[in-house]
């Protein structure tokens, strides 16, 4: 037993010493010399064709492949010139000419105005073609090219439109593509306008994207940029941790902890995009009016509502569900870091964490206490029972629904937890209405139309119950009158005003109740990346912003002749594979000896 | 002298006397009826199948919505696409068709036949799982076989009480585990294995690339084969124990003959009969990966693309991917029953 194993270990000795020489001879690292970017993703592209991506890191990768008609500005967040370098609108706003830049495609073609208006005309032709952005095309009647200039004539006035989410196409790469919903575009490398080309997708694994030589811009400063997919966050952290990865975002308060202390790591914690709110069911209903669901009643009374918003103690939640690491809601659905838009309730209008006050005001409405400490309705028919619909299998809405549930015990609620997973969610929390009280949430883009859009009357499921699109089944008369206000208003000022009252609007009525805007957190490698930008560039976002702007600005090391680079060909790994492979050979060889060996000696 | 599988002789003469082969008829006989069984339980499954993934919760359409807001029109379209707009048993024989056909339809999600997907993903899962089994069956058997034989010693203890105790583990925390101290490192101990898919990024050519895949393989494989290895140990050992009591073994040490040589040739082979039939029941799951150690190594296998599905959810994958792996346990369990049958004499007179 003892000679074998003494046989087995010098075996593994020898093999790996010859290893250590052989290694450096193998290791011809491919990325040795090269400025290579790593960003770990913890949720895979649904697909490389950006007329079907909707996916949060589809839509990032294409904006740092393509070129749209503007970006968000680096510092304001503002519309700046992207592929159009100068706009101009008519009198009476129906009319839009976009001056298209001189630029290339990375295969060396002109881009064209023509690219724009083929990219845009597929869209209001093709059914499919419009899975991904086909409500921004919707208000769109014509769109023509006439040299560089694009000309998109509209059905009625849209502010927004210089916040068009759609990337454009080449014409010439794309024009031959018939069936566009079974469309992959797994071409390599990708033609492009944007800072980077694709140049290799394996699906669930990695994205390879290289430096665009004829980018309008100037060539980014790195050589490549990947972006390496994890099934499990966890391993995303040991990720970065390990240094495979350069950056991570969208970490949970609990993993950002792991990373905050690491020598090697910036530890990046800013204000998000994210809003996190309560929706309330306060009586769904179908474009036609008709009623759905079977949400409380009592919800229905603005009163109880109000009574809900006071009666929560926001800073709790940030402090005990978020570890401090969000900012409490005094606002609606725009989170504080979009400065121009955020609505930030003050004065009588403000709730505050109020107890006393939610008590008031269900008395003073005739919702009584029983002996039992619940309320019950004016009519004494039913008590103020609620159901608090979250997610299976999320911890923190977990935490969320216990805080819950003791704050509106204090007023005299009752509440149970419901868990659906996240198919049955979507339907009962926007489509059939089956719940009272729901978590919910929105990532918002610089222009929050649409993240107020799903307020809207006509976001209500059809009258068959179907389709629709809405957060809160609202439908309000002055909320819609401001919607249409905005729209039409193409003076910047005058428009965030309008999007302030919309806000307003949703604060006192209380469809939804915001209770925390969640950070950024975010982390990456001092060791490796020299420099980088956030969007805003005073410490905005980095992954998790719009634009691409930290991922044209960064700067890394340059790998290392062999060893240095994180996961790829290292040293490590290839010793890693030979004890691997030695610990097979070892088994093999002894199950081999074990066959002739006496077992004389092993005798007791 | 054969029988054809045709012939409709009697089950009872197949096993008499009067036949000169009656065991080759025997298994043949035997094999044929549990093949039987088999296609007709692979039927029930597609059935089954068909109609299981038509009552979970949720408008598959509205799923692939996410959450966006989409015209009536857009929503017909891909009910079109998707065939959900024929009635149910228009649907229903059109799946069954389809299914004969090997065709597994379009995954919603990657918008690609299911059975390419399969393709891509089985290798690596074979891979992965397989040569975790054939690592898992060697130890346990190994292990198993020692520790029967010296039941009681401090090995024995040693060996149960450490299967007893990965086989509770968490394969999610184990796995954890494994990569925090042999991915990452842990104080003065080095990061030694990579801990995320099959390859690196940039991956290297020739030998190079089998070494790299070889270290890729290490925490996932280690995690399976730790989690795993117990139950063959366990059962080799009881199994073994049982045949120590036996008049046979007591007859053969009596005979003078080394301990070594009653161990192998006489205890083990009578032993290894319910390792052989654990040995093929998981084959069948082989195929179906393993879901949880695949997503915590990100490992491009049949489990993280269920796991894929499911997250999704992603209805005709998942229905793929369950139909997949409940025919390959079907197949398995049926091989199982037919290798024991002529392993194992007393099964067939039974």
């Amino acid at each position: 037993m003892r000679k074998w194993l003494a046989r087995f270990v010098a075996l593994g000795v020898a093999v790996l010493v010859a290893g250590q020489g052989t290694t450096a001879a193998l290791a011809q690292d491919p990325a040795a010399g090269k400025k290579i970017f790593r960003v770990g993703a913890t949720q895979s592209m649904d697909s490389m064709n950006p007329f079907l991506a909707v996916r949060l890191v589809s839509t990032s990768i294409h904006r740092w492949m393509y070129g749209y008609l503007t970006v968000p500005d680096p510092k304001t967040l503002a519309p700046s010139p992207d592929l159009a370098e100068s706009w101009t609108t008519s009198e009476d706003g129906l009319t839009w000419t976009f001056k298209i830049r001189q630029a290339k495609w990375s295969d060396g073609q002109p881009v064209t105005a023509e690219d724009a208006a083929w990219t845009f005309n597929k869209m209001m032709t093709d059914e499919a073609a419009k899975t991904a952005n086909g409500p921004a095309v919707e208000n769109f009647e014509t769109v023509t090219a006439n040299g560089q200039d694009l000309v998109i004539k509209l059905k009625a006035p849209q502010a927004s439109m210089l916040e068009n989410p759609v990337p454009i196409m080449p014409k010439h790469a794309w024009e031959s593509v018939t069936d566009m919903a079974n469309y992959d575009a797994e071409k390599y490398p990708s033609v492009s306008s944007g800072p980077y080309i694709a140049v290799e997708h394996k699906k669930d694994q990695y994205v390879k994207l290289q430096a665009n030589p004829n980018y309008w811009r100037g060539k980014p400063k790195i050589d490549e940029l990947q972006v390496i997919f994890y099934d499990n966050p966890q391993a995303a952290v040991a990720g970065l941790k390990k240094g495979d990865i350069d950056l991570l975002g969208r970490m949970t308060p609990q993993e950002f902890e792991a990373i905050q202390n690491d020598p090697n790591i910036e530890a990046w914690n800013t204000q998000g995009r994210r809003a996190a709110y309560l929706q309330v069911n306060h009586g769904a209903t179908t474009t036609d009016g008709k009623a759905v669901g079977d949400g409380h009643p009592a919800l229905k009374d603005v009163k109880v509502r109000q009574a809900v918003h006071y009666a929560i103690d926001k800073q709790k939640l940030v402090d005990e569900v978020q570890n401090g690491l969000a900012k409490p809601a005094d606002g609606s659905i725009v989170p504080p870091m979009y400065k121009d838009w955020f609505w930030e309730a003050t004065g009588e209008e403000k709730v505050t964490y109020d107890p006393a006050k939610a008590n008031q005001i269900l008395d003073d409405a005739g919702y009584k206490k029983g002996s039992d400490g619940v309320r019950t309705m004016p009519d004494g028919k039913r008590k103020l029972e609620f159901r608090f619909t979250i997610h299976t299998d999320t911890p923190v809405e977990d935490k969320l629904a216990e805080y819950l549930t003791a704050f509106l015990k204090e007023v005299g609620i009752t509440v149970t937890t419901v868990k659906l997973d996240s198919s049955k969610f979507t339907e009962e929390t926007g489509t059939t209405g089956n719940f009272d009280i729901a978590i919910s949430g929105w990532s918002v883009n610089p222009d929050p139309e649409e993240v107020l859009a799903t307020h809207l009357c006509s976001r209500r499921p059809a009258p068959n119950g179907e389709g629709g699109g809405t957060e809160s089944f609202f439908c309000d008369d002055t909320f819609e009158k401001l919607y249409q206000d905005q729209l039409k208003e193409l003076d910047r000022p005058k428009r965030v005003e309008l999007i302030k009252q919309m806000q307003e609007r949703l604060y006192t009525q209380a469809p939804i109740i915001a209770i925390y805007y969640t950070n950024d957190l975010e982390g990456y490698r001092k060791d490796k990346v020299t420099s980088i930008t956030p969007i805003p560039e005073d410490k905005g976002l980095l992954y998790g912003g719009s634009g691409y702007w930290p991922f044209y600005t960064v700067d890394v090391k340059a790998a290392a002749a062999a060893g240095a680079s994180g996961e790829s060909g290292s040293n490590t790994g290839l010793i890693a594979g030979i004890v691997g492979v030695v610990v097979i050979l070892g088994l093999g060889a002894f199950f081999l000896t074990r066959r002739r060996k006496s077992t004389a000696d092993e005798r007791e | 002298m054969t029988t054809p599988l045709e012939s409709a002789e009697p089950a009872v003469q197949a096993a008499g006397p009067a036949d000169d082969r009656p065991a080759r008829r025997g298994t043949l006989r035997y094999a044929a009826s549990k093949a039987g069984g088999a296609l007709f339980s692979i039927a029930m499954v597609i059935v089954g199948t068909f109609f299981l993934f038509r009552m979970l919760p949720g408008d598959p359409v509205r799923n692939l919505a996410q959450g966006r807001n989409m015209t009536p029109a857009q929503l017909d379209l891909e009910r079109r696409r998707l065939g959900l707009d024929k009635p149910l048993i228009d649907q229903f024989f059109d799946f069954v068709g389809k299914t004969l056909r090997l065709d597994l339809g379009t995954s919603y999600e990657y918008k690609r036949p299911v059975l390419d997907l399969i393709g891509e993903r089985i290798g690596p899962t074979l891979l992965l799982a397989g040569t975790g089994l054939v690592i898992a069956v060697s130890l346990g058997i190994w292990q198993g076989t020692r520790a029967g034989w010296r039941h009681g010693t401090r090995f024995d203890r040693f060996s149960t009480g450490l299967s007893l105790v990965l086989w509770s583990v968490p394969t999610f925390w184990l796995g954890l585990l494994l990569m925090m101290v042999l991915g990452v490192g842990i104080g003065p101990i080095p990061g030694l294995f990579p801990f995320r898919g099959i390859e690196s990024v940039d991956a290297p050519d020739g030998f190079a690339y089998v070494l790299d895949v070889a270290s890729h393989m290490v925490l996932p494989c280690l995690t399976l084969v730790a989690v795993v290895y117990a139950q063959y140990l366990l059962v080799m050992r009881s199994s073994l124990l049982e045949e120590v009591g036996q008049d046979y073994v007591t007859v053969a040490r009596a005979k003078g003959l080394r301990d070594d040589d009653v161990r192998r040739r006489h205890a083990v082979p009578n032993a290894l009969l319910p390792t052989v039939t654990l040995v093929f029941m998981r084959i069948g799951f082989v195929v179906g990966g393993a879901v949880t150690v695949e997503t915590i190594f990100t490992w491009p296998g049949l489990g993280q693309l269920f796991y894929e599905a499911v997250r999704v959810p992603d209805f005709t994958l998942m229905q793929g991917t369950f139909l997949l792996i409940t025919v390959a346990v079907i197949l398995m369990n049926t091989l199982a029953d037919v290798v024991y049958h002529i392993l194992d004499p007393r099964v067939r007179s039974a």
